[in-house]
């Protein structure tokens, strides 16, 4: 069932005193909304403890650190919305950074590099697609073979080295600022036509049906097999978009980098209110995962929490989400 | 059980008889930290030029990722296929002690390289001295310091690539002895990174919001390095602030060229592993050997990056041999 299915189903519930109306319609709120309202409550507590915070630098740093995160997670986000999984993401952003950096090495224009490079992306999509949709191997299994299959592709591709001298072009777009920086764009332009796919589109309505219910949706006459390749081509896309605004941020590519992405993926689409299980998730709680994520980060820098404090209290804080998620889905299922 | 023994004994007796074939060529077992990392990539190419040399199979052996447990587990199997010379370095110093003992008591020579093991029953440990290295960083910054701002004040912090890895502790804690002879300058923080470039990156922006008046950083090893450059690159600190990092690698050095990085102190992981083959080589065949051999650092900036002597070291690839060893 999806989310949308159930607010309806709550609707029509009574209207008792006033306190009681209050209680449900916070009850009826998708789980984004406490997301979004404690990372802001998080924000405004830190603008109060520390006088660094609320610079126009930290949150220009806070801008750019979240964006290619946020990207290669609206895209595992994706594959998550149809019950599936992309634990390769991680190393696919290598294995492309480390492709778009020696293309670029070897001279070859930066549009036609990156254009290249989007296609191996997309091609990696179609090869688990393929393996998920048509060979019926488990989702987590051919991505967790990608994840070792890639990394190892790049690097054999880089010869275990970290790949550098490229042209100084490269890095004048993840460094460069339009009014906002330029990769907080690429990532509001990502969550936009995502977003628009998902909310607007027949695609994305058949996705939220296959991941509530593949079998059912099937029997509605819903191409699951074509979903599934539109899932993890965007996947995979994104994750090769975002090796290349790493290249692009870090002026170099290694094949070791992007290491366990897939993970902070995973967390931020799961604080951001999708569900393992499929049918739930949005581009608009995704990217405020991200943030909330790289918010703490910061602020553990900011306040001098130790970092091994800072990942004990990351863990807690999805673990706690997804409880309180479940909570209330609980309850909505009881009134 | 049995049939283990038996076979055991069958293997046994052949070896002794003489019937198994005679191996065609010695082979030298060089067992790194971590295959994925460059560092690793520069001491392989020095043992199988070594390799070459001595007419010695060099089997290149390793975990993807420093593991410790993994890399006994290689070192065992290394050490079942009965090389001539195994040369290790070992992930954690306690876990890897007894192994390396075991495989040195089986009567194959062992030779420590990078980072030490818990136990003194190897034929020599070629090694940075990791805390001299933190303290020429230590150097380096309170000359980039001096030169910048006039005098040797103000607060520097460090970044560490990773938890608990005994190298990068000598080299912290070599880094904060150092910075101790100068007493007008505070250290006043440290972070930890998931040993990533992005995160190094993300992490130095994020020290210099919490304090906008540090004047220098340590970066303790190349990845470091590499992104806490690209972050004083991106907010164009380059000729205010001090970087001083760890090793060398093409991000570094992009870095060190374009006044990001002030200095960076390099080891020699070639020579690691050219000597390591060829001292392995040497105990195989009875060679006494020194039982513990630093292979210095150097520090290089920017003035002195173009010296013949320091080009191979911060560029392997044009590295060159004295004529002791020949080329």
């Amino acid at each position: 069932m999806t989310d949308q299915v159930l607010r309806h189903a709550n609707g029509g519930s009574g209207a008792p005193a006033a306190g009681h109306i209050l209680r449900s319609w916070a009850r009826r709120l998708p789980i984004e909304t406490y997301v979004i309202a404690f990372t802001i409550a998080l924000w405004i507590a830190l603008s109060l403890a520390t006088p660094n915070f609320l610079t126009e630098n930290n949150i220009s740093n806070i801008m750019r650190q979240t964006s290619i995160a946020a990207i290669i997670a609206i895209g595992v986000m994706c594959t998550i919305v149809i019950a599936g999984i992309d634990l390769s993401v991680g190393s696919v952003a290598a294995f492309c950074g480390v492709a778009f950096a020696q293309m670029c090495g070897h001279g070859l224009e930066l549009p036609v590099a990156a254009a290249l490079t989007l296609i191996a992306g997309l091609g990696v999509g179609l090869i688990n697609a393929v393996a998920i949709g048509r060979l019926g191997i488990p989702a987590f299994i051919v991505t967790l073979a990608g994840l070792q299959v890639y990394r190892g592709l790049a690097l054999l591709l880089a010869g275990g080295m970290t790949v550098g001298g490229l042209p100084p072009e490269v890095k004048d777009f993840a460094r460069g600022t339009t009014g906002l920086p330029n990769l907080f764009w690429a990532m509001l332009a990502v969550g936009v036509a995502v977003h628009y796919v998902l909310s607007f589109s027949r695609t994305g309505r058949y996705m939220y049906a296959m991941g509530s219910n593949a079998e059912a949706a099937r029997r509605q006459g819903i191409n699951t097999f074509r979903i599934t390749v539109i899932a993890y081509l965007m996947s995979s896309g994104l994750a090769a978009l975002g090796g290349i605004l790493l290249v692009s941020r870090l002026s170099i590519a290694s094949p070791s980098m992007a290491n366990a992405y897939e993970l902070q993926a995973i967390a931020a689409a799961v604080v951001g209110g999708a569900s393992l299980f499929g049918g739930r998730g949005t581009v608009l709680g995704t990217v405020v995962g991200a943030i909330l994520f790289t918010t703490m980060s910061n602020a553990a820098v900011l306040l001098g929490i130790d970092p091994f404090w800072e990942m004990v209290l990351e863990g807690l804080l999805i673990a706690l989400v997804v409880y309180l998620d479940n909570m209330q889905k609980r309850r909505q299922a009881g009134v | 059980m049995r049939l283990k023994m038996i076979s055991a004994a069958a293997l046994a007796a052949l070896t002794t008889v003489g019937l198994a074939p005679a191996r065609a060529e010695d082979t030298v077992a060089v067992i790194v930290k971590a295959t994925t990392s460059e560092y690793w990539q520069w001491v392989f190419k020095g043992a199988e030029d070594a390799g070459k040399k001595l007419g010695v199979k060099i089997d290149k052996l390793g975990t993807p990722k420093d593991d410790a447990a993994g890399q006994i587990g290689v070192l065992e199997s290394a050490a079942g296929s009965k090389p001539s010379a195994i040369v290790i370095s070992p992930t954690i110093f306690e876990a890897l002690g007894d192994p390396i003992a075991a495989v040195s008591g089986a009567g194959i020579p062992v030779i420590v390289i990078d980072s030490g093991a818990k136990t003194d029953k190897y034929a020599s440990f070629l090694t940075t001295n990791n805390e001299a290295g933190g303290k020429s960083a230590a150097e380096a910054m309170a000359a980039c310091i001096k030169e910048r701002t006039g005098k040797v004040a103000g607060k520097v912090g460090y970044l560490t690539a990773m938890a608990g890895h005994e190298s990068l502790d000598s080299r912290d804690k070599g880094f904060v002895e150092g910075m101790k002879a100068y007493p007008d300058i505070t250290i006043v923080g440290n972070r930890v990174a998931n040993n990533e470039e992005a995160e190094g990156m993300n992490l130095t922006g994020d020290m210099l919001t919490k304090n906008p008046d540090l004047v220098g950083l340590f970066a303790d090893n190349a990845q470091m390095g590499t992104g806490a450059g690209a972050s004083i690159n991106e907010q164009k600190l380059g000729d205010k602030f001090c970087l001083v990092a760890f090793d060398s690698d093409a991000g570094e050095l992009e870095h060190l060229k374009d006044g990001s990085i002030y200095a960076l102190v390099i080891q020699d992981p070639y020579m690691m592993g050219f000597a390591g083959v060829w001292y392995g080589y040497a105990a195989a065949h009875g060679v006494r050997l020194p039982k513990n051999v630093d292979t210095g650092v150097g520090t290089v900036t920017k003035a002195n990056m173009d010296d013949p002597k320091l080009a191979g070291l911060l560029d392997v690839s044009k590295r060159k041999l004295s004529q002791f060893l020949g080329d």
